[in-house]
C-alpha cells in the first residue's frame, strides 16, 4: 500500500507528458505530409522491363533526396510512367553509360548502377507482393514456388 | 579396459592434455563437418591437404567425376527476375505444380530500420555423398558415375517420396502430369540443354541476364567456375555443410 501511495501522484504528470509529447511528434508527421503536386505520385513506379521488376519511389527521391522534378523530367525520363521501358536502350548497360538512372547512380552522385542491386530490384516475387497487397516476407524463406 | 575400471579412474579433465592432442582432435572435428571452404570441395582429398589449401597452399587435387560438374552461385548478383526458372520449366518440361530450381527471399536486418533484400538461387546441389540416393529403396535415383550428376530412372520410381524428405535442399518434388507419376529433379539439363551444348551450359545459366549462375567443370582449370571457386580472398560457401552431403553448388558474392 505505502508504494502504491508514494507511485500514484508521481505516474499522473509524467503519462500526461508523454501524451502531450506524443501529440507533438504526430503534429509534427503530419505536417510533413506528401504533397503529390510537389514531389510526384506517391505510388511507385514500377519497371518491368528488361526484367522483373525495378520499384522506383519518388518520395525518395523529391522529398528525401531533395530533388526537383525537373532533375529527371523530361530529359532522363518523360513524365509518363512507362514511356522509357518501350525503349530499346533501356537496359542496366546504358545505366552505366550515364544514361537514365545512370546520370545520377554513378557511383559518385548516387551509388553506383553496378552495386547493390536488390535496393532497387524487387524481384518477381516483390512484384506479385505489390499486385497482391501482401506484407513482406516475415520468415527467412518467403515463396518457394 | 571395461567400463566398470574406467569409472574408477580420476578425471584428467582437459587442462592436462597436451595441446597436440587437443590440435588434432580440433583438426579432427574440422575436417569431418567440413568446415574448410572446400569442406565439400576438398572432402574428397585427406585432412592434411585441407589444412594445406587453408594456408593457400595446394588445391585439392582430385574430384571423383570426369567432367565433375558444379555451378557457382554469385548470390547478390541475383535480382529474382526468374528466367532462370522459365527457362528450366520451358527447357525440362517443369509443370507450374514443380521446380528444378528456384529464388528464395530473405531480409536482411541492417540496422536503424533498414533492410536489405537477398535472392537466393538453388536447386539440386548433385551432392557427392546425396542422402537421397542412400534412402532411395529401388535405386531409382543414382550417381552417373561419369559426370556425378544425380539422375532420376522414371520408371523405377514407386512414388515413395522418401528422397524428398532426404534431400537437405528440397530440390525435389512430384510431377504428376502428362501421363508421369514419379519424383522429378535438376540433372543439369543431363538430356536437353547440355546435351545439345556438348556439356557447355545448361538452361538456367544461360537464361541468366545477371551472369549469376556460371556452370562448369571442376576438373578443368581453365573453367571459369574452376577459377571462380579457386580465386584468391574469396569467401566461397555451400548450403547446409553439416550434414556431410558434400555439395557440387557454390555460392559467393561477386
Amino acid at each position: 500500500m505505502k508504494l502504491n501511495d508514494k507511485s500514484a501522484p508521481g505516474l499522473l504528470p509524467f503519462l500526461l507528458l508523454l501524451t502531450v509529447v506524443f501529440f507533438c511528434v504526430g503534429q509534427a508527421v503530419a505536417e510533413e505530409e506528401y504533397d503529390e503536386e510537389a514531389y510526384g505520385p506517391e505510388e511507385p513506379i514500377v519497371f518491368v522491363k528488361p526484367v522483373k521488376a525495378v520499384d522506383f519511389s519518388h518520395k525518395i527521391h523529391t522529398m528525401g533526396a531533395g530533388l526537383e522534378c525537373d532533375s529527371c523530367h523530361d530529359e532522363l525520363f518523360q513524365m509518363e510512367a512507362g514511356t522509357a521501358e518501350q525503349n530499346d536502350d533501356f537496359t542496366m548497360e546504358s545505366l552505366y553509360a550515364g544514361k537514365y538512372c545512370g546520370a545520377c547512380h554513378d557511383g559518385d552522385m548516387a551509388f553506383a548502377s553496378n552495386k547493390r542491386c536488390t535496393i532497387c530490384h524487387i524481384g518477381v516475387k516483390g512484384f506479385e507482393r505489390l499486385h497482391s497487397g501482401d506484407e513482406a516476407p516475415a520468415d527467412g524463406h518467403g515463396g518457394g514456388h | 579396459m571395461k567400463v566398470k575400471d574406467l569409472e574408477k579412474l580420476e578425471n584428467e579433465g582437459t587442462e592436462s592434455l597436451p595441446s597436440e592432442e587437443r590440435r588434432r582432435f580440433l583438426q579432427f572435428g574440422l575436417s569431418v563437418t567440413g568446415v574448410f571452404l572446400g569442406g565439400t570441395v576438398l572432402s574428397l582429398s585427406s585432412a592434411k591437404d585441407a589444412q594445406g589449401a587453408l594456408g593457400g597452399m595446394s588445391p585439392a587435387k582430385k574430384y571423383p567425376y570426369s567432367p565433375h560438374y558444379t555451378m557457382v552461385i554469385r548470390q547478390n548478383r541475383c535480382v529474382d527476375c526468374e528466367r532462370c526458372k522459365e527457362a528450366c520449366a520451358t527447357t525440362n518440361n517443369v509443370p507450374a505444380h514443380g521446380y528444378r530450381t528456384t529464388i528464395l527471399e530473405q531480409e536482411r536486418d541492417l540496422g536503424s530500420g533498414k533492410k536489405e533484400r537477398i535472392f537466393m538461387p538453388v536447386l539440386c546441389n548433385h551432392c557427392n555423398r546425396p542422402p537421397c540416393v542412400r534412402v532411395c529403396p529401388t535405386s531409382a535415383t543414382y550417381k552417373d558415375k561419369v559426370t556425378g550428376i544425380v539422375m532420376m530412372d522414371r520408371k523405377r520410381c514407386i512414388g515413395c517420396k522418401t528422397c524428398m524428405a532426404a534431400c537437405p535442399y528440397n530440390a525435389r518434388y512430384f510431377i504428376e502430369t502428362w501421363g508421369v507419376r514419379a519424383i522429378d529433379k535438376c540433372n543439369f539439363c543431363y538430356d536437353t540443354k547440355l546435351k545439345e551444348t556438348n556439356g557447355r551450359i545448361t538452361a538456367c545459366a544461360e537464361a541468366c541476364p545477371a551472369k549469376v549462375r556460371v556452370f562448369g567443370d571442376l576438373t578443368d582449370p581453365e573453367s571459369r567456375a574452376y577459377k571462380l571457386i579457386h580465386a584468391p580472398e574469396k569467401v566461397v560457401w555451400v548450403l547446409r555443410p553439416e550434414t556431410g552431403a558434400l555439395p557440387n553448388v557454390f555460392y559467393m558474392n561477386d
